[in-house]
C-alpha cells in the first residue's frame, strides 16, 4: 500500500518536471520580437557583385493604433523599409540584423520585388534561396520592377496602409483586365527549370502625376534562362493568356457595324485548346478558342442587340483576339523565348521527336506556324436592351 | 513458448498493414527523385511485384501457426542456419528502425522545430515507441483503426484543397525516363513501403484465426498503396517539374494549398499525420526487434530489452549519416540491395522448403 502510495507520488512530481522541460521554449519567438517581412525588394548596390536587399517590415505599435485617429499620426507610417547589401541574399538577410536586433520573419512575405537591373543580369542565383528558407512560402508573389524595387516599396499607397499588402492587392486584381498574371515562386521555379520554356513576371512601375506617385502592375517581363530578355505589353500578355487559356475577364473594344462608335464587350469565359503536330518537319500550333462576352457598352445610336449587328461584332472581336495573339508571338519571336509553352507541349505529345527538337529549339521557335480558330459569342446585354435614344416612331 | 500473449484478430492485421504502408509515405521522396513524374506508375509496379511475395509470408505463417520469425528460421534451417538468417533479420530491423526514427527527426528538424536539438527529437519520438511496444501488440492494433483514418482523411482532405491547382498535364509523356531509372524505382518502392512487411512475421504468431488472413493482408496492402498512390499523383499533379528539387515534396505541395487566403499553412496536417502514421510503423518495427531478439536469447519476455534497444537506437539515428543527403543517397543505393535478400529470397526459399521437407512435422526445434 505504501510502495503504491510512492509511487503515485513520485509520478506526480515527474509530472511537474515534464511540465517544465517539455513546455518547448526552445526556440520561442514572442510576437513583440518578431521582424514579420510583408515585402522584400531586390536590387544591385553600387559596390559591383553585391546585391541591396529592402524588406518591409510591420511596425507592431502602430499597425493596428495609428489607423484610427487621423490627428496624432497623419503622417506616420506602420511599416518599416530596412535595407542592407549583401553577397547573396541570405548574407543580407543576416545583416539586416545589425539594423533590426532580430532576426526577420519571412513566414508572411507577399512578394519579393526584384529591381530592372538585377532581372537583366539572371534571377537563377537569386531564387534559390526563396525557395529553400525554411520560413519561405512556394505561394509568395514574385514581380519585376520597372526600376528599382526599393522604391517601389516605398510608395504609400492611398488606400491601404502597406505598400507590400497593396502590391498583392494589385497582382491579384488581374483576374479584371488579363493585362499579366499572378507569377508565384513556384510557379517561376517550374518554368525555371524548363530547358526550353521561358518565364514570365509582371512588371510593376510608379506612376507619377500631380496628386503624387502611384504604384502600377501591368504588362510582364520576360525571362529566358532566367534573364529577362524583354518586356510584354499588356495587350500582348493577353494575347498570350488567351493560348494559355487563362483569360478571366477584360475588355474587348470593336468598331460598332454602322463606323459610329464602338462597341464595348466584356469577356465573361474563355476557353483554349492548344494540339502541336509535326507535319512533315514543320510544327504547326492547332489553338482553338472558345470565348463568351457580354455587351457591356455601346457608344452609337444603332441597336446593336440584334443578331446581324451581333455577328459582326463577334467576327470583329475574334479578330481583335487574333491580332493579340500574334502580336504575343511576334514579339516572343523576336526575343526568341518561348512564352507559351509550345515547347513543352511539344514535349508531351512527340517524347521522341523531343530530342531533337529541343537540341535545335532556338532555330526551331521561330518557325512555328499557328492556325488559329476563334469563335466568339455574345451571351449577353446586362441591362439595356435597346441603346438611350430618341423613339423612332416619329419618323 | 510464446513471448507474446496478446492476441489480434485478422481485421485488426489488416489495418496495421495498412498504417504500416503508409507509414512510408514520407519515404517515397527518395523514389520521386529517380522516377519524377512516372512515380505513380512505379507505386503499382511495385506492388505488383511485392504482393505474390507478401503472400508467401501469409502462407508462410499459417503453415507456422503460432511461431514467428526466428521459430521458423530455426525449424527450416537448423539450428545454426537459422540464428545467422535470424540474426541477418534483426540486422536488418534494428538499421531500418534507426532509419525511420531519423526521417521523423529530420522532417521535425527541417519543417517544424528548426531549432531543437536534433537529438532530443530523436529520444522524445523513440520513447514514445518505447512506450507503446511495452504496452504490447495488441494496443498498437486498437489504434492503428485510427491512425489509417486519420491518415487517409488528412491526404484525401488535402488533395480535395489542391484540386483547382493540379495540373494533369504534368504526367505526360507517359513513358519518357530510361527503364533502368524505372527499375531501380520499383525496386526501391518494392522494399521501402511494401517489402519491409516482412516484419509482420514476427507479428502473425499473434493472430487468433489464421481464416481470412490472405484477402484481409491483400486489403491492408491495398489500402496503402492507394494512400501513396494519391500522395504521388497530388505532388505531381500540383508541382510538377519542381517536384524532384524539394527536400520534402509533400510538405511544399501542402504549404501551397491557398483558399480564399484564409484556408492556408496547412502544413500542421501533414506534420500530424505523418508524425503518428510513422510512430506506427517505427513501433511495428520496434515490436518486431525486440521480439525476435527476446525469442534469439531464448527470455521469456522482452520487456527487459525495450529501453536498451530504444537507446541504440537513438544512438544509431543520430550518428549513422551525416546530414539527410546521406541518408537519401544510402537509402537508394546500398539499403535497397543489403535488404533485398530478407525480403525477396528467404522467405519464398522458407516456404519451399518447408514444402519439401514436410514440415513442420512435430515440436521438435520449439524450445529454443
Amino acid at each position: 500500500m505504501e510502495k503504491k502510495m510512492n509511487f503515485s507520488i513520485m509520478k506526480f512530481f515527474l509530472c511537474f518536471f515534464l511540465l517544465l522541460t517539455l513546455s518547448g521554449c526552445i526556440s520561442a519567438r514572442e510576437i513583440n520580437d518578431l521582424e514579420i517581412v510583408i515585402g522584400m525588394g531586390v536590387d544591385k548596390d553600387e559596390n559591383p557583385g553585391k546585391i541591396l536587399l529592402t524588406a518591409q517590415l510591420v511596425k507592431e505599435d502602430t499597425a493596428g493604433g495609428a489607423s484610427g485617429d487621423g490627428s496624432g499620426g497623419g503622417d506616420s507610417k506602420a511599416y518599416w523599409n530596412v535595407s542592407s547589401s549583401g553577397k547573396s541574399i541570405f548574407d543580407a538577410v543576416r545583416q539586416i540584423t545589425h539594423k533590426t536586433g532580430n532576426r526577420l520573419f519571412i513566414s508572411h512575405n507577399q512578394a519579393v520585388i526584384f529591381g530592372n537591373d538585377i532581372a537583366a543580369e539572371g534571377l537563377q542565383e537569386y531564387i534559390d534561396y526563396f525557395l529553400r528558407a525554411h520560413e519561405m512560402r512556394p505561394t509568395a508573389l514574385i514581380l519585376v520592377a520597372e526600376e528599382k524595387a526599393s522604391d517601389i516599396l516605398n510608395i504609400k499607397p492611398e488606400a491601404e496602409e502597406f505598400p507590400a499588402f497593396n502590391i498583392a492587392k494589385l497582382v491579384n486584381s488581374y483576374v479584371f483586365t488579363s493585362h499579366f498574371y499572378k507569377v508565384n515562386m513556384k510557379d517561376f521555379a517550374s518554368c525555371l527549370m524548363g530547358a526550353t520554356t521561358a518565364q514570365l513576371a509582371p512588371l510593376v512601375s510608379i506612376i507619377q502625376d500631380e496628386d503624387g506617385k502611384d504604384i502600377y502592375v501591368s504588362g510582364m517581363a520576360v525571362f529566358k534562362n532566367g534573364k529577362m530578355v524583354g518586356k510584354l505589353h499588356h495587350d500582348e500578355v493577353r494575347g498570350l493568356l488567351w493560348v494559355l487559356g487563362k483569360v478571366k475577364s477584360g475588355v474587348i473594344i470593336v468598331s460598332s457595324p454602322d463606323e459610329q462608335g464602338k462597341a464595348v464587350l466584356e469577356i465573361v469565359k474563355a476557353k483554349s485548346k492548344v494540339t502541336p503536330e509535326i507535319e512533315d518537319g514543320n510544327i504547326v500550333m492547332h489553338i482553338k478558342i472558345k470565348e463568351e462576352s457580354s455587351l457591356s457598352e455601346q457608344t452609337t445610336t444603332e441597336n446593336l442587340a440584334d443578331n446581324k449587328a451581333f455577328e459582326k461584332i463577334q467576327e470583329a472581336s475574334a479578330e481583335v483576339i487574333r491580332q493579340e495573339i500574334m502580336a504575343a508571338f511576334d514579339i516572343s519571336k523576336e526575343f526568341n523565348a518561348d512564352i507559351f509553352g509550345f515547347s513543352e507541349m511539344l514535349h508531351k505529345k512527340y517524347s521522341k521527336e523531343w530530342k531533337t527538337i529541343k537540341d535545335n529549339w532556338d532555330v526551331i521557335y521561330p518557325t512555328i506556324e499557328l492556325d488559329i480558330d476563334i469563335e466568339t459569342k455574345i451571351i449577353k446585354t446586362d441591362l439595356l436592351k435597346k441603346p438611350v435614344m430618341p423613339s423612332e416612331e416619329e419618323n | 513458448m510464446s513471448i507474446e500473449k496478446g492476441r489480434i484478430s485478422s481485421q485488426q492485421l489488416l489495418f496495421l498493414i495498412a498504417g504500416f504502408v503508409q507509414g512510408s509515405v514520407l519515404l517515397i521522396d527518395f523514389t520521386v527523385g529517380i522516377t519524377e513524374h512516372q512515380t505513380w506508375m512505379v507505386i503499382l509496379a511495385g506492388l505488383a511485384v511485392t504482393a505474390p511475395v507478401i503472400f508467401s509470408y501469409v502462407a508462410l505463417a499459417k503453415m507456422f501457426p503460432g511461431m514467428n520469425l526466428v521459430q521458423i528460421n530455426d525449424m527450416v534451417y537448423g539450428r545454426f542456419l537459422g540464428k545467422v538468417l535470424s540474426i541477418y533479420y534483426i540486422f536488418f530491423f534494428l538499421m531500418t528502425l534507426s532509419f525511420n526514427i531519423r526521417d521523423v527527426g529530420e522532417l521535425y528538424i527541417t519543417f517544424l522545430m528548426p531549432d531543437t536539438p536534433f537529438i532530443f527529437l530523436l529520444i522524445v519520438f523513440t520513447a514514445t515507441c518505447a512506450y507503446a511496444v511495452t504496452k504490447g501488440i495488441e494496443v498498437l492494433a486498437r489504434v492503428s483503426h485510427l491512425f489509417v483514418v486519420t491518415g487517409l482523411l488528412t491526404i484525401i482532405s488535402t488533395s480535395t484543397l489542391l484540386f483547382d491547382q493540379m495540373d494533369f498535364s504534368n504526367f505526360l509523356p507517359f513513358f519518357e525516363l530510361p527503364f533502368i531509372r524505372i527499375f531501380q524505382g520499383i525496386h526501391i518502392v518494392s522494399i521501402i513501403p511494401f517489402g519491409e512487411t516482412v516484419a509482420f512475421l514476427m507479428i502473425m504468431e499473434c493472430l487468433n484465426k489464421t481464416e481470412r488472413v490472405v484477402k484481409n493482408t491483400f486489403f491492408g496492402l491495398l489500402i496503402g498503396a492507394v494512400t501513396l498512390l494519391i500522395v504521388a499523383v497530388r505532388n505531381t499533379a500540383v508541382l510538377g517539374r519542381t517536384q524532384t528539387i524539394w527536400t520534402a515534396p509533400s510538405f511544399q505541395t501542402i504549404r501551397l494549398i491557398d483558399i480564399g487566403t484564409v484556408l492556408t499553412r496547412m502544413d500542421f496536417l501533414i506534420g500530424i499525420a505523418q508524425t503518428i502514421l510513422i510512430f506506427l510503423k517505427c513501433s511495428i518495427f520496434f515490436y518486431a526487434l525486440v521480439v525476435a531478439l527476446s525469442q534469439l536469447f531464448g527470455l521469456k519476455s522482452y520487456l527487459p530489452l525495450v529501453l536498451p534497444i530504444a537507446g541504440i537506437e537513438v544512438i544509431i539515428a543520430a550518428t549513422v549519416f551525416q546530414s539527410p543527403v546521406d541518408h537519401a543517397m544510402i537509402t537508394q543505393n546500398a539499403g535497397i540491395i543489403y535488404s533485398a535478400p530478407l525480403i525477396f529470397v528467404f522467405p519464398p526459399l522458407s516456404l519451399l522448403i518447408a514444402k519439401i521437407r514436410g514440415l513442420p512435422k512435430c515440436e521438435r526445434g520449439k524450445e529454443t
